[in-house]
């Protein structure tokens, strides 16, 4: 629903909409119109999310606007299993999700506090979130070795290399021309893998999307109630409204 | 009249209008109203500015029961009202959503008036106190935005506010006093949060009502800006005319559900309508050290905005951007034409209204766009357009050659 | 039509089918207006907070004395704690005849304490302490004979607001303004020192 209005929007105010179609060979890794592709209707997705984020956001990344009980309720995990696999030592139920790592040992680690990851999917959405994930590559310049294409330089480590394998970006010089003068631009065109992973590249698609689908849950939790109900309230409408209009061309008869 | 006059009724109902004119003044207001027969689907905009006036007054009960003001405390507790309070989400959302589908209503109710001209004599203070309204809605809604306390807020308040720097003299101090701080800070947020709970829907009920007893002085104009109380029949009741009840009543309600249907859609499938509802940087808390880029304004002060940021230089920018709002308040003396509507206006006058029309929704794009390069240009030539129409007015709303007026409206059963 | 078309015109009305189109329209409207009603009524639930901060309370007994009284606070309301001596108990049945309901069977307890103490243990007394008159907070007087209470007062409470009197049971006597005793939270023993305010099921049930 969200791209599709966004869809709409960019039809009804830009004539210069283009189609991304077709990267031909040699075209270079069109990373940045990556769509998460993910739905938070799909339960399934969003345990497995979870699973996802518990092993690998939870250490360093709060969810402070969510209990442990509300997300086990919304994605169907029962109190067992929820208190034997989610729930860290010493947290009750109704507990906010708390990042297992101190703030202040984050800080000395990483020079930045990990966000809370609560509003992550609404602040920056779902498709931004997976492009996020899926473009860390090697950077030995960097002090933790590793850089982002959507974010350069970022704090967090590329914590999912073990599941993705290690990727090398391959930049490009490029001439662009910029106030007529011209000048030559790095640019990315496509990533090598290094050393693999323990997941295939399907496998680590569907890993990211359904962390990416958690997140997205977890930004707005009663996204699935409000489209439920918005499909009645919408039928109910179409009712009254029809009832109405059958009501004022009945009264306008008398106009003349 | 006396005869059937409901306080010699027997019974309660009696009772009460001997002491109350509830009879009375619904036989008033309603049956004995005369409206044109003629009105079109632009004029379904009042009513349902009304309706939102009540729907935003009654969800800001709600959500007020629930908001914790303060710069610590907003942000969680909008975030606490749209997950922990049950159908919060749904408070909220309709409240959010309520401003801009408020500002729609108004916008096409505005344009309406000036296509069929029903801010000229004998309507020009009816005109007035919708301006005020207008007036009041802005700074309503700037106040409401500021309040969830995101990072937009925080900024939209720290831009909105240093416009007032620009007044010579007394500007840097202005702006100090209305933050209350060296910073837009929590006393800026406290106060704003008095003032639109409180005072703005205070002054905003109160000109609404005069908004209404002007209109039912005057009687509402219509497409073929005809005074239908000029001709009436033997009843001395308007040819043109019918009762209001039951015949706009029934009329409203269909263009209530319309509304309604619309609205629905909005807020349980897109809420933050791509972002324009709602902005993403505003799911960030306020943030006096990061600046949300890009920063845009509300899509409803977008044309103005876009103004200001064609000027290059501040102090005028901000004067046109004020002008850009107050010219609207001069029309009924702008506009020097012998008809009303633009039914019956020459192509001097329609002309300028679609350039207007062009210019204004042109800005309003703009707006949301960086302002650079081309966007920049775009918004001069908009800007032009947009004074033109008002400036000159008194000029080629002269030179244009109006069509002759029927005596009667012109309506399609 | 020429004057009238400002008019009604009678003719060729069905006022049948108006009559049937305004009574549908309002009454969809009506219930529209029923569901519409509903989230605003619902916001005023309780909220997902505040059902968490009434989650059950843990309180430590190891260094609760006899006769010493705690008050702790469980979902927003006073909790009187306090550790009766074999004497006190074997006491409260002579209060019996001066009760207005010495069974507890007007008051809302838990079935483990529907009985003489109204508790689950005998030695420790868990009371809701809001007055079942008009909810003023009980005043502790455990000494009999109290000065303020009279020679034959056998120990307990009395509210300050309005008078009632109640015993170590929390058992109304004859003449207070309240007519029900005072009510008991459910509660638990997950240890023999421990206790659990808002939940009667936890596992050891400690020693009966």
């Amino acid at each position: 629903m969200r791209k599709s209005a966004l869809l709409a929007l960019a039809l009804l105010f830009s004539p210069l909409v283009l189609a991304a179609e077709g990267e031909g060979a040699g075209a270079p890794l069109d990373w940045e119109h990556w769509q998460a592709g993910n739905e938070v209707s799909n339960t399934a997705s969003l345990q497995r999310g979870a699973r996802n984020f518990f092993n690998y956001c939870a250490g360093c990344h709060s969810l402070k606007y969510l209990r442990y009980s509300r997300m086990a309720a919304d994605l169907k995990i029962s109190t067992d299993q929820l208190k034997a696999n989610l729930l860290p030592a010493g947290a009750a139920p109704a507990d906010y999700v708390r990042a297992s790592m101190a703030p202040e040992d984050a800080l000395a680690w990483f020079g930045k506090e990990p966000p809370d990851l609560s509003l992550i999917a609404r602040s920056r959405g779902p498709d931004r979130n997976y492009q996020f994930l899926k473009t860390f590559y090697l950077d030995p310049s960097r002090p933790n070795r590793s850089n982002n294409l959507l974010v350069s330089n970022p704090a967090m480590p590329a914590v999912l290399s073990d599941l993705e394998g290690v990727k090398e970006a391959v930049f490009r010089n490029v001439e662009v021309t910029v106030d007529g003068k011209v000048t030559t631009e790095k640019r990315f065109d496509h990533f090598v893998t290094v050393v693999p992973g323990q997941l295939n590249d399907a496998q680590f698609d569907d890993f990211v999307r359904d962390t990416v689908n958690f997140l997205d849950y977890a930004g707005e939790p009663s996204q699935v109630d409000r489209r439920s109900i918005g499909v009645w309230v919408v039928l109910f409408l179409l009712v009254f409204t029809w009832f109405a209009w059958l009501l004022k061309k009945e009264y306008w008869k008398d106009v003349h | 009249m006396a005869s059937n006059d409901a306080q010699f009724k027997p019974g309660f109902w009696g009772w009460l209008n001997k002491r109350l004119p509830v009879e009375s003044f619904f036989r008033e207001q309603l049956l004995e109203y005369y409206a044109p027969k003629n009105f079109n689907v632009w004029y379904f905009f009042g009513s349902l500015a009304l309706l939102a006036l009540v729907m935003q007054l009654f969800t800001g009960i709600f959500l007020t029961m629930f908001y914790k003001v303060g710069d610590t405390t907003s942000f969680d507790s909008v975030e606490f009202i749209r997950r922990e309070i049950s159908y919060g989400w749904l408070i909220q959302y309709l409240h959010s959503v309520g401003a801009s589908a408020f500002f729609v209503v108004v916008y096409l109710h505005m344009y309406r008036a000036m296509m069929y001209g029903s801010y000229k004599s004998p309507r020009e203070l009816l005109w007035l106190f919708g301006m005020f309204i207008y007036l009041a809605l802005m700074a309503e809604a700037f106040m409401g935005y500021v309040l969830p306390w995101g990072n937009m807020s925080y900024w939209a308040a720290q831009v909105i506010i240093n416009l007032f720097s620009t007044i010579p003299v007394i500007g840097p101090g202005l702006v100090e006093w209305i933050r209350g701080d060296y910073g837009v800070a929590d006393a800026t947020l406290n106060r704003f949060f008095s003032l639109h709970v409180v005072a703005i829907p205070l002054i905003l009920l109160l000109l609404v009502a005069l908004h209404l007893v002007a209109l039912r002085q005057s009687g509402s104009n219509n497409p073929d800006g005809i005074e239908i109380k000029e001709r009436r029949g033997s009843d001395g009741k308007p040819l043109d005319g019918i009762p209001f009840h039951p015949y706009y009543t029934v009329k409203d309600v269909v263009g209530v559900g319309v509304f309604l249907l619309l609205f629905a859609v909005v807020v349980f499938f897109v809420p933050t309508f791509g972002g324009l509802f709602m902005e993403e940087a505003n799911f960030e808390p306020a943030n006096p050290l990061s600046t949300p880029e890009p920063i845009a304004p509300s899509w409803y002060f977008t044309p103005y905005y876009a103004i200001l940021r064609a000027v290059p230089n501040q102090r005028l920018g901000a004067l046109l951007l004020l002008m850009a709002v107050l010219l609207f308040f001069f029309l009924p003396w702008l506009d020097r034409s012998p008809v009303k509507s633009v039914r019956y206006r020459g192509w001097w006058y329609r002309g300028f209204l679609a350039v207007f029309t062009v210019s204004f929704l042109t800005l309003m794009y703009l707006g949301l766009k960086p302002a650079t390069g081309a966007y920049v240009t775009a918004a001069r030539v908009s800007a032009i357009g947009y004074f033109a129409f008002f400036l000159l007015m008194p000029l080629y709303s002269r030179w244009d050659r109006v069509k002759p007026v029927p005596e009667r409206v012109s309506f399609h059963a | 039509m020429t004057d009238a078309g400002a008019k009604a015109d009678d003719a060729g009305v069905d006022s049948d089918r108006r009559k049937f189109l305004t009574i549908a329209t309002a009454a969809t409207a009506a219930v529209g207006a029923a569901f519409a009603a509903t989230p605003f009524v619902a916001s005023w639930q309780l909220s997902e907070r505040a059902k968490a901060l009434g989650a059950p309370v843990s309180v430590d007994l190891s260094k609760l004395e006899i006769g010493q009284m705690i008050t702790v606070v469980w979902r927003k309301q006073p909790i009187y704690i306090f550790k009766r001596s074999h004497a006190v108990v074997a006491e409260l049945v002579r209060n019996d005849a001066s009760l207005k309901d010495p069974k507890s069977a007007e008051s809302d307890q838990p079935a483990y304490a529907t009985n003489e103490q109204r508790s689950r243990r005998d030695d420790l007394a868990v009371l809701i302490a809001t007055c079942t008159h008009l909810g003023c907070l009980p005043k502790q007087h455990f000494e009999p004979g109290d000065v303020e209470l009279g020679a034959d007062w056998p120990g307990g409470f009395r509210c300050p607001c309005h008078g009632s009197r109640f015993d170590m049971a929390g058992r109304v006597f004859n003449g207070s303004p309240a007519s029900v005793n005072l009510k008991v939270p459910p509660y638990s023993f997950p240890t023999d020192s421990t206790l659990l305010i808002g939940d009667d099921e936890s596992a050891a049930q400690g020693a009966a």
